[in-house]
């Protein structure tokens, strides 16, 4: 049922569900109240105790309403279900019992803050928020049984098979004991127990099998018996569930050995009972464990009810689950018929004839009987067959280690080429007569490498190292010229368009003592052992500054020629921060604009706080007759 | 795929571990001591909650323990045989008596006896005017002092009107105003919820009783003609006094006892 029904949150049991609230109530608000607080503060920290349980109340009763499904909602099929493991009434009331203690808790909560309102002290506030917790346990103390239920019925749902009713289904019916479970087993992969007694199976069972490339569901029903309805019980309840509301092909499985206790009479007349309630559906009788009887060893009067069910118009197919034999012919029959009903049904359908006009389905005919292979060209399958010669593939070491194990040795040696065959395996000396073996691997080196000495003297002679890789003509040339040219002034006009739009900041200051000093030096350098001499030849002391005094700056004068001496470094603090003299008047009008209404007020910016008379004369003396106390 | 009972048919299958029965046992009897480590680490409101189920489980516990002993306990029965005693050859063979029996009929007793009583509280508390009236400071300045505001829960008939707020010398706000109690009644040991018709007397002063101030011991009038109680000439009782037994402006609902 995991489909028709969302993830249901596990309902907790009363009492779960009371520690779970009150705890939270206890964990989320505030827990430290004195009695000299201010009485307001104490109220509300009471009326926040009480209104929070009741919001969690509610919510949580909330989540239990919204989450269980409504019958109403359901598919019919599951609906039926439903009435027949839980009772519908049963369940109604539960959810409505669920509702009004909902309702009650919200009622309850808003009484108690009204009265929580003319709280006068912390005793009065903390007995009302006792007696309103209270009582909204106790009305969830009258749920506890609800509650008990609904988490029965979660877990039963969460073990429901998932059916769903409107895909291709194959149905299984029959009575009790007749091989319905082996043979779903048989078809699909549901592993549903197989006993010989009985109502082994007492829900339903679903599995999945695949037929042309299709998924088909199969659903195993409880066994059903020949009476009335209103003496069935749940377990055939289910089944009959299943047979009203599902669209499927019924398999209507007989047992012909009649090891179920029922005689082919009984079933034929039970298969007459129910036939009712799958009218206009697709059906198969199958006619089960014929390993034990075979039909045409049947007494005559057996005989004539097999005929009788031939004689129903449906098609009567014969298998046994023990052998296997048939069981694949009755699943490709069913399937078929189930199609078959299936496209009959669509095309009946008016949402078909949009579709159907427009549909062309090609059927190319044959134009004549001449053959026409690929056209492969010679060149490619002459190669083709070059690639595929039948040569034996060389073993790899890796297949031969595989092969012998641990008797394996790495011999490299056997794939030498040698002039002579045999000498494979000759012990290799190092040393030979007083000389080493490898310097006379190869007899010819020095000669190889005079070759080679001399190439590159003959590549040297013809310019080949000095000559430039890539020789360009005049118009290249040219060209590049235009090209670095324009690159050096994109640079240009971008490095001025920096300096245009760069926000001049206020620089840091330069730290005005130096970090370094002879004094440090000399430390740094003893410590590493090298000394430092002190006589005046040495650089390390501070010389003698040329003149004993230096001239005075000029003050800057507008009048002087020399212009400013001051440093430009600093920008003046009208200034600082802003990009260009545009910008500067702007932000002058802006913060002209700004000082208006202080202006109006006598004041000089915003730090200009100051009152001027503290006590004025109008507001202290004189009877207070009209206006207010602070304006007059 | 998982579907029905699929957990049951896997044992019924396969059956068990082989040590499950072991583990169990060996599960069930760590508990004490799991249990034990547990309250002593929880602090807080779920210790408070913990050892108050743990208390309440223990004491459960001994109770069943002191049943069963109670049944085994065999005592010794009165000879009341013969007025010269029992004949030598039957002093050994005493009759003997469940002690549970007698247990019982002392609760009995005691059940009883707890039933007849006059006034459910003889004895009540006085309440201060300062404690029941709350001074409302009136004026342009807040001066004058001579409203009071009700702040215990109050019965205020179905017609009255507020008089002018000029006149109006005690409020009784709309919010501590009640219409119904849960009354109790003593012999039948139900409690019914019933709409008050006045107050009688609220045994702490007269003023209370006219402003239909109810504390704890007041007594008032109730509806009851949903009980369906007849007097004996057959007319059916209407009104009947009941006294309450709890502080309503603390609880938020008047619980009162039917006097009979």
């Amino acid at each position: 049922m995991a489909h028709v029904v969302k993830h249901i949150t596990v309902v907790p049991s009363y009492k779960d569900f009371v520690d779970i609230v009150l705890s939270k109530t206890q964990r989320k608000t505030p827990t430290v109240i004195h009695k000299h607080y201010k009485i307001s503060r104490i109220r509300d920290f009471y009326m926040r105790k009480v209104k929070f349980t009741q919001q969690t109340f509610h919510d949580k009763l909330s989540l239990i309403i919204s989450e269980f499904p409504i019958v109403a909602n359901l598919h019919p099929f599951y609906a039926t279900l439903m009435n027949v493991l839980y009772n519908t009434d049963h369940y109604k009331l539960a959810l409505g019992g669920i509702n009004k203690a909902r309702q009650l808790i919200d009622d309850c909560a808003k009484d108690h803050v009204k009265l929580l309102k003319y709280g006068d002290s912390l005793y009065r506030c903390k007995c009302l928020k006792r007696a309103a917790l209270g009582r909204m346990v106790t009305i969830m103390k009258g749920q506890a049984k609800n509650l008990l239920y609904l988490e029965e019925i979660r877990q039963h749902i969460n073990r429901l098979p998932t059916i769903d009713p409107n895909t291709r289904t194959l149905l299984i019916t029959g009575f009790p004991n007749v091989g319905k479970s082996s043979f779903i087993n048989k078809i699909s992969r549901a592993d549903v127990e197989v006993q010989p007694y009985a109502f082994t199976t007492k829900s339903l069972y679903v599995g999945h099998t695949d037929y042309k490339y299709l998924r088909w569901q199969v659903i195993d029903t409880p066994g059903i018996l020949d009476h009335a309805i209103e003496e069935r019980n749940s377990i055939e309840m289910q089944a009959v569930a299943a047979l009203i509301h599902i669209r499927a092909v019924v398999l209507y499985i007989v047992d012909i050995s009649e090891q179920c206790g029922h005689t082919l009479e009984e079933q034929l007349a039970l298969y007459r009972n129910i036939k009712p309630s799958f009218s206009n559906r697709p059906i198969v009788i199958v006619i089960n464990k014929i390993d034990v009887v075979k039909p045409d060893e049947l007494p005559e009067d057996k005989k004539k009810v097999i005929e009788e069910f031939q004689a129903e118009g449906e098609p009567v197919l014969e298998m046994s689950t023990l052998t296997e034999n048939g069981v694949m012919a009755v699943k490709t029959e069913a399937c078929e018929k189930l199609l078959a009903f299936r496209v009959n049904q669509k095309m009946k359908s008016n949402k078909v004839a949009g579709v159907a006009n427009r549909l062309h389905v090609a059927m190319p005919k044959k134009r004549d009987n001449k053959e026409r292979p690929p056209c492969i060209p010679e060149k490619v399958m002459k190669r083709k067959n070059a690639m595929d010669v039948d040569q034996p593939t060389r073993k790899l070491e890796k297949e031969i280690e595989q092969e012998m194990g641990d008797d394996y040795i790495l011999d490299l040696r056997k794939t030498w080429l040698l002039a002579n065959n045999d000498e494979r395996y000759d012990v290799l000396p190092e040393i030979w007569q007083g000389k080493n073996v490898a310097d006379f691997i190869d007899p010819d080196i020095m000669k190889k490498l005079e070759e080679l000495e001399k190439e590159e003297e003959a590549r040297d002679k013809a310019h080949y190292y000095s000559m430039s890789e890539s020789e360009e003509d005049e118009d290249t040339q040219e060209m590049r010229k235009t090209a670095r040219k324009i690159r050096e002034k994109r640079q240009l006009i971008t490095l001025e368009s920096r300096e245009k739009r760069r926000v001049e900041k206020s620089r840091m200051p330069r730290p005005t003592k130096r970090s370094r000093s002879v004094a440090q030096l000399e430390d740094d350098l003893s410590s590493m052992g090298v000394e430092i001499p002190t006589d005046s030849d040495s650089h390390y002391v501070r010389a003698k500054t040329r003149s004993s005094s230096r001239p005075p700056l000029k003050k800057a004068r507008d009048s002087s020629e020399a212009g400013r001496s001051r440093s430009q470094s600093r920008p003046p603090r009208d200034q600082s921060g802003l990009r260009d003299k545009t910008m500067v008047s702007k932000v002058k009008k802006i913060a002209k604009k700004a000082q208006k209404p202080r202006n109006h007020q006598a004041k000089k910016g915003e730090g200009d706080r100051v009152i001027l008379n503290m006590k004025p004369k109008h507001l202290f003396s004189g009877k207070r007759k009209s206006g207010k106390t602070d304006r007059r | 795929m998982p579907q029905n009972e699929y957990i049951e048919l896997h044992t019924k299958r396969h059956g068990r571990r082989l040590d499950y029965e072991e583990k169990k046992r060996k599960k069930e009897g760590r508990m004490p001591h799991a249990m034990a480590e547990k309250a002593k680490k929880l602090r807080g409101i779920r210790a408070k909650l913990y050892n108050k189920k743990r208390h309440a489980e223990k004491i459960q516990m001994k109770k069943t323990i002191k049943m069963h002993e109670e049944k085994k306990t065999k005592q010794k029965a009165e000879d009341r045989d013969s007025k010269y005693g029992n004949p030598t050859y039957l002093l050994e063979r005493e009759n003997q008596i469940r002690a549970k029996v007698l247990s019982n009929t002392i609760k009995q007793k005691r059940k009883e006896k707890a039933g007849k009583w006059d006034v459910p509280l003889p004895k009540v508390k006085g309440v201060s005017e300062a404690e029941v009236f709350k001074v409302v400071k009136s004026g342009k300045t807040k001066r004058k002092a001579w409203k009071r505001m009700v702040t215990k829960a109050t019965f205020v008939g179905d017609n009255f009107t507020r008089k002018p707020a000029k006149f109006e010398r005690f409020i009784r706000p709309m919010g501590l105003r009640f219409k119904k109690a849960n009354v109790t009644h003593p012999e039948l040991k139900a409690s019914f919820f019933l709409p008050i018709l006045g107050v009688k007397k609220n045994p702490s002063s007269a003023m209370y009783t006219s402003l239909g101030v109810i504390t704890k011991g007041t007594v008032i009038e109730v509806n009851i003609s949903e009980l369906g109680l007849v007097t004996s000439a057959g007319k059916v009782v209407w009104g009947k006094y009941a006294q309450v037994t709890n502080n309503p402006e603390n609880d938020g609902c008047i619980n009162a006892v039917l006097l009979v």
